[in-house]
């Protein structure tokens, strides 16, 4: 009985307030330096899941899983996008490096086809990365899933929204994203194994328009009359 | 030249048992239905035998199977027999209805000896559940001879077939009814009495073909016989006598029938990608499935559970009875390539088909979509989406020259409904279509949106203003 105790302590699956523990779970780095000190040097955790709340697209969501998912491709693993709320743009992703082959789009019809091809993709060995747009989910379900992704040892993110911050979830890292003054990403550490969590970090997102120093602070007169850059 | 002849004394009746799970008793009555031509163990055992009329049948057995017997059917089903022989022996002539000819003297030495030669066929009809009468005969119309009296032997020697030959009645060599009652009338009892005959008297009394007929089986004669080809196709057939209401019930059927096609597609050194189901109902229209593998399979455990997973998502319209499944498509087996010491590769190979396999069978294919870039400078149709397919290819370079794009594009431009807080880049004049009809042209323009969304606008000739992407 102790040794399982034990294990559940290595594993930092029991929180302790007091205590900090360096955590042994597999986790795949993030790619931004900062986030990665955030969550004790680690990233992203395998075979477990991780949310990503945020009220709406297109503030650097993507860009924030782009080095893993480049990582991914490059290792010949295959990436999922289940149920994607709009087109991941193809040749976006081809400049940034993401081999379009590894990369397969789902779209399922109801919630309990979703929920099975989310299980089977995360069970699979050929899986690297799955990221999903679940619609509502009940706690016993991401529960479900989370058994599916420590089966497979896959990392996957659900991105849902905000107001699902205040509830409670079984997902292994909870990630709030909220878009920042200069373009850039506020991430807000909802959840994390083995620590504290609520640790803030800013990262850069600024490059994924091209948005160079120099461009933003350079005003480009919109077309709009009476509208200021 | 030495000849095995298998003789399937009731093979509708075998054929439909085998493909049941209960074994109640069954039939097979004849065309017109009045009459049992045919009667499984089973039946035999309640006192049902062949020949008997229907009505007595039925009294016996008040819950006994009936199948009318089906003279394509049985053709049909022959041919599958003979497609399994053909693995053994490669000189096969059908003789319909009930029976199969096999060229065998070439094979003693591959196989070590006749006695290996029988004991081979006997296991595989053992293996199929099918009862068939062996015979063997130094000519065709000898070994079916004996093979149809149940007197074959396991024997080469030509003096002991004739010896057997010689004792069988008039009535089982198969004279035509004429020239049998004229030769009874002259007091002929067996074969050998009118082997006995000299043959000039026999040709000038009775007929020249009375005496082709007993030379061939002789074997003074020659009788060439054409040998049959195997298609090159796969097709199988279960027929049920109970209609089958439940999508589970089909399952035992094709395990069988999938098994057959595994041994078929080792045989060949092939894989398929593609089968068939043809479910019949009895009133309705029949229904056709496909099922596809996503990469080149063979195995009957991996197309079971996609078929399973079909079934489980579109329940059957009507119950069921017959199915057939059949392969046309056939894809040469793959050579392990590309592996490293640990076959890893393969292994994620098969893992990444098993995967994609059961997800499209789940979901259909069309919910499965691979990315590609298109060479246009429309947004709309720079991008392509297409089946899913495993590309062993090295991965492309990044392309750095392509221009800054969104990750997320819209499905279609959306109104922008607020005055954007900054504006970033722009504008970016896309401009083209007018070759076919789908003309663009606009001014492109990277912006933030009060919720801190940057995002990709237009303005359009008619100085319209819409999001279409998201830098995500």
């Amino acid at each position: 009985m102790s040794e399982l105790l034990n294990t559940l302590m290595q594993d930092a699956r029991v929180w302790q307030g007091h205590r900090h523990v360096q955590t042994t779970q597999p986790a795949e780095p993030t790619g931004y330096q900062v986030l990665d000190n955030q969550l004790g040097g680690l990233g992203w955790p395998r075979g477990a899941l991780s949310e990503c709340l945020l009220d709406a697209p297109g503030i650097g969501e993507l860009h924030l899983l782009l080095p893993l998912m480049q990582r991914m491709c490059a290792e010949r693993k295959t990436v999922f996008w289940l149920n994607p709320p709009h087109t991941p743009y193809a040749p976006a992703m081809a400049r940034e490096g993401v081999d379009l082959d590894q990369v397969v789009l789902i779209h399922t019809e109801d919630e309990g086809d979703f929920l099975w091809t989310l299980e089977n993709c995360l069970r699979s060995p050929v899986t690297g990365l799955v990221m999903a747009w679940p619609g509502r989910l009940a706690s016993r379900e991401v529960r479900r899933l989370q058994l599916a992704a420590e089966a497979g040892c896959n990392v996957c993110v659900l991105f849902r929204e905000r107001r699902y911050a205040e509830q409670n979830s079984p997902a292994a890292l909870r990630l709030e994203l909220e878009p920042g003054e200069q373009q850039d990403l506020k991430v807000n550490v909802l959840k994390r194994r083995g620590s504290w969590p609520g640790q803030r970090c800013s990262l850069a997102m600024a490059q994924r328009a091209d948005l160079s120093f120099r461009e933003t602070t350079r005003v480009v007169r919109g077309p709009w009359s009476g509208s200021t850059g | 030249m030495l000849w095995l002849y298998l003789h399937f004394p009731h093979l509708l009746l075998d054929h439909i048992r085998r493909s049941r799970e209960d074994q109640g008793a069954l039939v097979i009555v004849e065309g017109s239905g009045q009459k049992v031509i045919q009667a499984c163990p089973e039946a035999r055992a309640q006192g049902i035998r062949s020949g008997m009329r229907l009505k007595t049948a039925i009294s016996l057995a008040p819950d006994l199977g009936m199948v009318r017997a089906d003279e394509t059917r049985e053709s049909r089903i022959l041919e599958d027999q003979a497609r399994w022989l053909y693995r053994y022996a490669a000189h096969i002539v059908l003789v319909p209805p009930d029976g199969l000819l096999a060229e065998i003297g070439s094979l003693q030495k591959l196989y070590g000896g006749l006695p290996a030669v029988w004991q081979t066929v006997e296991q595989g009809l053992n293996e199929r559940q099918l009862n068939a009468w062996i015979g063997i005969g130094h000519t065709p119309l000898a070994a079916r001879l004996i093979a149809r009296v149940g007197k074959g032997e396991c024997t080469a020697d030509k003096g002991h077939i004739l010896r057997t030959l010689s004792q069988m009645p008039l009535l089982a060599a198969e004279f035509d009814e004429k020239a049998s009652i004229r030769l009874q009338r002259l007091g002929l009892n067996t074969l050998g009495e009118v082997f006995d005959l000299p043959p000039n008297e026999l040709a000038r009394r009775l007929s020249p073909e009375l005496l082709a007929h007993i030379q061939k089986i002789q074997g003074t004669r020659p009788d060439p016989r054409a040998p049959w080809q195997p298609p090159h196709s796969f097709r199988q057939q279960a027929d049920f006598v109970q209609e089958i209401e439940h999508a589970q019930g089909l399952l035992f059927p094709l395990q069988r029938m999938l098994t057959e096609l595994e041994e078929d597609l080792c045989w060949r050194q092939q894989d398929t990608d593609s089968l068939r189901l043809v479910l019949r109902h009895r009133h309705s229209e029949p229904t056709r499935l496909h099922i596809r593998t996503s990469g080149p399979e063979h195995r009957a455990d991996n197309f079971l559970n996609l078929i399973r997973l079909r079934l489980e998502q579109h329940s059957l319209q009507a119950p069921v009875i017959s199915l057939m499944l059949s392969v046309t498509r056939f894809l040469s087996r793959e050579a392990p390539s590309g592996q490293d010491l640990l076959g890893e590769t393969q292994d994620l190979n098969e893992a990444w088909h098993t995967l994609i396999s059961r997800l499209q069978a789940r979901l259909g294919e069309q919910a499965l979509k691979q990315l590609s870039p298109q060479a246009d400078h429309r947004p709309e149709r720079a991008w392509s989406a297409s089946e899913v397919m495993r590309k062993t290819a090295a991965p492309l370079k990044p392309a750095e020259d392509l221009p800054r794009r969104p990750l997320w594009l819209l499905k279609g431009p959306q109104a922008l409904t607020e005055t954007p807080v900054a504006w970033f880049a722009g504008p970016e004049r896309i401009s083209g279509g007018w070759w076919d009809g789908h003309r663009v042209h606009r001014d492109y323009y990277i912006a933030q949106l009060n919720s801190g969304q940057l995002a990709w606008i237009f303005r359009d000739a008619r100085e319209g203003w819409f999001v279409h992407g998201w830098f995500g």
